[in-house]
């Protein structure tokens, strides 16, 4: 907490002339939000436009300098003009704060691009191509701004021996000529082997007559190593002469003569030993500035480059991405090497590091991991895609480099840049945001509201025993998608790093939403109806490190009192719900000592005979066979995921088991002693539309919109609201009434009235909604048939509907919501928590719990380490009391931790508050029992997944592992140390704040 | 139909059956454009220049509008077309077409030798269909498929051969920024600027020859055809005008030695001659305006333009040079994100940044001129401002405002009279007349009618089944289709 709150500081002390960003950057504190935070327009009007960028990394690159821990870099008017670690930020300024954990390097240099086209001059030789007439300022080319690239080269062409000019261009920028860095960089060519292969040209006389013929090919050098020595040998007296050589177009000489009194750099292509030496000798003996690019050979001749100055564009000799390729069997065949780089570096070449001619430059990256290979430190890496290209480009006075009086260049990453599966969390043009990942992801994905997280930690405990050193995780929409030593960075993943981190943990017992009430309902009462999204105090439990808690009334029935395991810091009621119910609680002992037990046992025989019914019918189902499959199919359509909460969760789940167990199912309530009063003459009776439905309308002029009512229906009058971005900004309430299977509703939205007319029909509610003159079509369907708000009605539920009987068919026995705990417990399925504290006591319990062949998890439970031996493997678990260390009372001898004694002895324990916003104290108590003696893993698994297994909610939370609810906890060190903090929580992927 | 004096079946064309029959039609008109006295009579004239007239009458004399209002009447001798229910309107003025050749592109990429008028073919359906739509004037270029093309030139749907259509001769160059299939830009700018750089070199070479007492420049004129004994290759300099570079001493030589392979290039950069310049991506527009730039011909300069050009609209704003707009109107493109479409409607880009555009068919029936004007009207376009951009705009660009566009005294006397309002749906060509003569007359159209109407089958509602054709060899019932087949046969 202490360390969020400083990291708030820094936002906070800029005073009111802050604004957050423009392009909504991740700050700090928001390092999950997906949303925008703010928008440029709160400051006050500024006369120079001055953003400050801050960042926890910042590298330099210019000599090799690398601010670590924040440091700002200050931009006005497009232009750096400061950056360093304590820099004063003007009054007025723009600060866009990307956090301690972002790295800024200088916007990225690709010395090769396919910016320039594949297209190539019919000459050999053609200086007058020049790659900026391809230059697209039309076209914002958002995939090589997703990487961090600001500036290109273009090339005029490939495959000729000068195939023309090239040029170096920004990707974004102010106006058309600031884009423009270079439009005339290099000469560029080439000889190696493509660059051998130029057919002749040939230009049809016009007219051609019986006299003049239609004229031949003029070959084209070179077709050798030696045939373009000798063409070199050619070009460079031209250049010097400025007069055309026949051989060539004409016009060549004086361009020639141009470029070179320009001292523009000769960038020529050469990928083999030889091809190099001949290029290196031919310009030994001329003036002339040489730049090699491919290279994919240096590393045998880098001492001979390193002597002669010539600086290298390593070419990554791979383009990922388009297929497969082969190298050739011979023993001479040209294999890629990827060693270049390294080699070229170790020997003090400048070398700059580009994707292939056939790979875009949004591989740029890429190219610098793999050409890492052979021992490239990441710093020379960095260099080799920013500075190093931009001087031997001749643009180094504007980009490659943080420094001051340079462009606002910059690429924001949310790990090193040189590690490719870090991912570009903003990239800066000119001072302004030429490409940000939240915006992005907020643009492509409008229906991921939870952002996507990756946890970097020293110590990433998984729960289960298991520790990561280091460990990550990748959270998103509310999902664990990955855990290991490292995960994917996926585009916008914002980068958390810390100590430690485990998983939420979890309060085996506890009242926290109860607010007070010290109500006893019956069992067969669903605590989800009490639920709603967490407020002030569920969050700070939540931010002890408690991110779900077994909730139970304070008081006991004698028929079972219910559990529910849910998070109280969630904030979408649908999945704050682990479980509903996810056990029952009984007492065993009575006032009467006698009397113990009773009342349980009665229950427990019932609950045996209850199993039985179902274990013959589930007997009976095996064996049957349908009569015919036509119609059993359609019973079976209905079988709808709605309908599941409907009749107690656990029956229709049992039934939707059986279903499956028998592709041709059929349910049957004939034998339900309560329920069914339904007569046949009832079976059209249309049901209430009670819950929540959700469908997509399309309301021209609007876009597609997700539609979602929530409605009341109690006898045809119906309550609810509807939220559909199309028709209104705000919450439409809505009234109306049902007739039969026709519903109307009507409220006033922000637009004017919606009205809403439609049928239900088949499970779906279709008909259309009307917003003043236009209208839309909908079918939407039931998502829960709850009304979704806090401490609602008990509603009736529906009775379903009776199936025509197939004879013969076994009939499900009906699901009796008091009883189906205990036959879902014996499975492993749920739990059954018997209070309960003497040893003999225990043992009647635990003696008969295992005549019904359930194994119960006893709470209190004060004597059980007495008996430890004798409940082994007959118990799911034991939930002490706080009393953590037992005394004789009588003696006060006898000193016992009776946690670590159960653990000891092999009796799965799990801790519980018996509180409510008291579950905070929760890792506190723990730590206590740890202090006494218990070990540690021990008790955090205790606090996880141990009592995730008890409760048998280990498919949900307990564990940092892939598909389970991202409910993480962040500390400043190991959690099994007493003294971590608890830094950071997210729940259901949400960060609690 | 009222028609006070009938024409005679020479002038109408009759699109039905032969080449032959058609060529003749196209003959005439042009051989009886001296007795062209018409007159007019019509519910409403739409004249684009002013108000429209209701009930008015166009008189049109040797081929130009004499008089032109509402209480004009009409000569005693001139043939009379009178349709109170017709609506007259100037004839479609196509400001770029590459059609009516019998193949729009040429190989050699720099050929500013070449002329359409080599290739346009007078009997090609296109210029029928166009007459069918109310097209009167059509100016046709090259395709795009080359560097420098060759001259195009302005002509009437109407005429036997291709000096009887023309209108204007080597209206313009055709010039292409966008790279050609297999090109990209640079190396197609490299050419153009290579083209224009060779024009350079050969005529500091000539000064050079000319200087050193060659003759050969001479010789190759005369081996051209050129009298070189003429005032005017005698005496007139080799190059005037505009070009921002000059050749020095070019006065030296007689105009008559220019190369004719050279000459049209020449003309351009002297600023004579007209370039139609195509784009087909806004990174293009620039190329073109650079290069028009350089060489000194951006006043005379049209851009054509197709794909994402009109992006580049703040350029061609400042150029100031008008622009025909590609067939299709509607540009939709991708969010590279979120992948949703994005659609502009390109007229309203140029008419928002005040540039003169002008439409262009996609082709002469289904999306023709009217058609391509009502989308913009649809599109919200100032319907004055669609109507100009098939008729007003589209002269002024060509240079042709004094003579087609619309209906004024003085101007070509080139009419359609439609069923209803130009742009509507359902009205439909019934006459046209170009210069005077009654060129197209829908209800002799049988080409048209058999496509609307189907092939009629007389007598078939009272042919009872059994008493069909019989074959005469096998003596069985023939079908249907070959009852047709027979019935063409005989027709023909």
């Amino acid at each position: 907490m202490a360390s969020m709150r400083s990291l708030l500081l820094p936002l906070g002390a800029l005073g009111l002339g802050v604004a957050v960003a423009a392009g909504t950057p991740v700050s700090t504190t928001a390092a999950v939000a997906s949303a925008p935070i703010g928008s440029a327009s709160i400051g006050p009007p500024s006369i120079a436009n001055v953003v400050a960028v801050q960042a926890g990394t910042i590298h330099l690159v210019q000599d090799g300098k690398v601010f670590e821990g924040g440091a700002t870099i200050l931009i006005t008017d497009g232009k750096i003009t400061a950056v360093g670690k304590d820099i004063e930020i003007p009054p007025g300024a723009r600060v866009v704060d990307y956090g301690p954990d972002a790295v800024i390097a200088p916007g990225l240099v690709a010395a090769n691009s396919t910016f320039g086209g594949r297209a190539r001059s019919k000459r050999a030789v053609d200086p007058l191509v020049r790659a900026v007439d391809n230059f697209d300022t039309y076209t914002s080319p958002v995939f090589t701004l997703q990487e961090g690239i600001t500036t290109v080269y273009m090339s005029p062409g490939q495959g000729r021996l000068i195939s023309g000019q090239g040029a170096v261009v920004k990707l974004a920028g102010s106006s058309e000529s600031e884009r423009v860095l270079s439009d005339s960089a290099t000469i560029e060519g080439s000889i190696s082997e493509d660059a051998r292969r130029t057919p002749g040209y040939w230009e049809p006389p016009v007219p051609a007559t019986i006299d003049i013929g239609m004229g031949q090919q003029q070959q084209q050098l070179p077709h050798t190593l030696m045939g373009a020595a000798v063409a070199l040998q050619e070009l460079f007296e031209m250049a010097r002469t400025g007069v055309d050589n026949p051989n060539y177009a004409p016009g060549v000489g004086r361009e020639l003569q141009e470029l070179t009194r320009a001292h523009k750099p000769w960038r020529i292509g050469a990928n083999t030993v030889q091809e190099m030496r001949t290029l290196l000798d031919a310009f030994k003996q001329s003036s002339h500035p040489l730049i090699i690019e491919g290279a994919n050979e240096a590393a045998a001749l880098a001492q001979e480059i390193a002597k002669s100055g010539v600086p290298v564009i390593v070419d990554a000799p791979i383009a990922p991405n388009q297929g497969g390729r082969d190298f050739g069997k011979e023993r001479d065949s040209d294999w890629p090497r990827y060693d270049a780089a390294s080699a070229l570096s170790r020997a003090g070449v400048k070398i700059a590091i580009a994707p292939s001619d056939r790979a875009p430059a949004s591989d740029l990256r890429f190219a610098a991991a793999v050409m890492s290979r052979g021992g490239l430190d990441p710093e020379a890496a960095l260099r080799a895609i920013t500075l190093s290209p931009a001087e031997m480009l001749g643009v180094s006075d504007r980009v490659g480099s943080i420094a001051p009086g340079k462009d606002g260049d910059l690429a924001v990453f949310n790990g090193s840049p040189t590690d490719p599966s870090t991912s570009v969390l903003a990239t800066w043009i000119d001072g302004e945001v030429a490409f940000s990942a939240s915006d992005w992801n907020a643009k492509r994905d409008k229906n991921v509201s939870i952002g996507t997280v990756v946890v970097r930690v020293g110590e990433l405990y998984v729960g289960d025993g298991e520790v990561l050193t280091p460990g990550e995780m990748l959270m998103r929409d509310g999902k664990i998608i990955a855990v290991g030593r490292s995960v994917g960075r996926p585009a916008g993943a914002v980068v958390v790093k810390a100590g430690a981190a485990g998983p939420g943990l979890i309060d085996a017992l506890g009242y926290l939403g109860l607010e007070g009430s010290t109500r006893v309902p019956p069992a067969r009462f669903e605590l989800k109806r009490l639920v709603e999204p967490g407020d002030f105090a569920d969050k700070r439990v939540a931010k002890s490190g408690v991110t779900t808690v077994a909730l139970s009334p304070r008081g006991v029935a004698r028929s079972g009192t219910p559990m529910m395991a849910y998070k109280p810091a969630g904030e979408d009621v649908e999945r704050m719900i682990v479980a509903d119910p996810v056990a029952l609680r009984f007492q065993w002992n009575d006032r009467n000592r006698r009397e113990s037990g009773k009342a349980l046992e009665e229950i427990l025989k019932k609950a045996t005979e209850y199993d039985k019914k179902w274990s013959e019918y589930e007997e009976k189902r095996a064996k049957w066979t349908p009569p015919a499959a036509t119609e059993s199919s359609k019973s079976e359509g209905e079988t709808k995921d709605g309908e599941a909460k409907k009749d107690g969760e656990k029956g229709d789940a049992e039934k939707k088991e059986d279903d499956e167990k028998k592709d041709a199912a059929k349910k049957d309530d004939k034998k339900d002693e309560k329920k069914d009063k339904k007569k046949k003459g009832e079976e059209d009776a249309p049901k209430p539309i009670t819950g929540a439905w959700e469908t997509k309308v399309t309301l021209p002029p609007f876009e597609e919109a997700r539609m979602r009512l929530y409605v009341n229906d109690v006898d045809g009058k119906i309550t609810g609201s509807l939220r559909c971005d199309a028709l209104s900004s705000t919450l439409i309430q809505v009234t109306g009434t049902r007739e039969k299977n026709k519903v109307t509703l009507s409220g006033e939205g922000s637009q004017g009235t919606v009205k809403l007319e439609a049928e239900t029909k088949d499970d779906k509610l279709s008909g259309h909604v009307m917003l003043g003159d236009s209208k839309a079509a909908f079918e939407a369907t039931q998502t829960s048939t709850e009304y979704e708000t806090a401490r609602r009605g008990e509603v009736r539920k529906p009775k379903e509907e009776k199936k025509t009987e197939i004879k013969g068919e076994p009939k499900a026995p009906n699901v009796d919501a008091e009883l189906e705990p205990f036959r879902r417990a014996k499975k492993g399925e749920a739990a059954i928590v018997v209070g309960v504290d003497r040893e003999d006591e225990i043992l009647d319990c635990v003696d008969t719990f295992e005549k019904a062949g359930i194994k119960p998890i006893l709470l209190g439970a004060e004597d059980a380490w007495k008996v430890a031996d004798k409940i082994r493997g007959r118990v799911s678990g034991v939930l002490l009391t706080q009393r953590v260390v037992w005394t004789e009372a009588k003696t006060g001898a006898l000193k016992r931790n009776r946690y670590a004694e159960l653990e000891s002895n092999g009796i799965p324990i799990a801790f519980h508050s018996d509180a409510e916003e008291g579950a905070a104290d929760l890792p506190l108590i723990a730590a206590y029992a740890v202090s006494q003696g218990m070990s540690p893993t021990s008790a955090f698994y205790a606090l996880t997944a141990g009592a995730a297994r008890m409760l048998a909610i280990d498919k949900r939370v307990g564990l940092l592992k892939a598909g389970l609810d991202a409910d993480v906890v962040l500390y400043d060190r190991s959690p099994l140390d007493v003294s971590a903090a608890v830094l950071r929580v997210w729940v259901n992927g949400k960060e609690v704040r | 139909m009222t028609m006070h004096s009938k024409p005679t079946p020479t002038r109408t064309i009759a699109f039905a059956g032969s080449i032959a029959l058609l060529a003749t039609a196209h003959f005439a008109p042009a051989a009886s454009a001296s007795d062209g006295k018409i007159a007019i009579k019509c519910g409403r004239i739409i004249t684009q220049a002013g108000a429209d007239i209701e009930n008015g009458v166009i008189v049109i004399e040797d081929g130009r509008i004499k008089s032109i209002g509402p209480d004009v009447k009409a000569p005693w001798d001139a043939e009379v077309l009178d349709h109170p229910e017709l609506t007259a309107f100037p004839g479609f003025v196509e400001a770029h077409s590459i059609r009516g050749m019998d193949r729009p592109n040429e190989n050699i990429e720099v050929a500013p030798f070449l002329d359409v008028r080599d290739s346009i073919d007078p009997i090609n359906f296109y210029f029928e269909d166009a007459l069918r739509a109310g097209i009167t004037t059509i100016n046709v270029q090259q395709g795009p498929q080359c560097v420098i093309g060759g001259q195009g030139r302005v002509v009437k749907p109407i005429g036997l051969t291709v000096e009887d259509m023309t209108v204007r001769p080597s209206e313009g160059l055709k010039i292409v920024a966008g790279g050609k299939p297999g090109r990209s830009r640079a190396t197609q700018a490299q050419a153009l600027r290579h083209a224009f750089s060779d024009l350079r070199f050969y005529l500091e070479k000539l000064v050079a020859d000319t200087k050193d007492g060659n003759d050969h420049a001479r010789r190759e004129a005369m081996f051209q055809g050129r009298d070189m004994d003429k005032d005017e290759n005698k005496q007139k300099r080799a190059m005037e005008g505009v070009a921002p570079w000059k050749i020095e001493d070019l006065k030296v030589v007689p105009r008559g030695e220019i190369d004719e392979k050279q000459e049209p290039l020449l003309r351009l950069v002297e600023g004579k001659l007209m370039a139609f310049v195509n784009c087909d991506s806004a990174g293009s527009v620039e190329t073109a305006l650079s290069i028009a730039r350089d060489n000194g011909f951006l006043a005379n300069t049209v851009l054509v333009l197709d794909g994402d050009s009109w992006k580049a609209v703040d350029l061609i704003a400042e150029a100031g040079v008008p622009v025909v707009l590609g067939p299709t109107l509607l540009f939709v493109e991708r969010d590279p994100i979120t992948g949703k479409e994005i659609e502009t409607f390109v007229p309203r880009v140029f008419a928002d940044k005040k540039v003169r555009f002008a439409l262009q068919s996609l082709n002469s029936t289904t999306q023709s001129l009217w058609y391509q004007a009502a989308t913009c009207v649809g599109y919200g376009i100032d319907r004055k401002q669609a109507l100009d951009a098939v008729t007003r705009t589209a002269a002024d660009i060509l240079h042709l405002g004094d003579r087609v566009g619309s209906l004024e005294n003085g101007k070509d006397g080139n009419v359609v009279l439609l069923s209803g309002d130009p742009l509507s749906v359902t009205a439909k060509v019934q006459y046209v007349v170009i210069e005077g003569n009654l060129v197209y007359d829908r209800s002799k159209d049988a080409r048209a009618r058999q496509l609307l109407e189907g092939v009629e089958q007389p007598n078939a509602a009272l042919q009872s089944p059994d008493d069909g054709p019989v074959d005469p060899h096998s003596g069985k019932k023939l079908d249907a289709d070959k009852k047709s087949e027979t019935k063409s046969d005989k027709k023909d």
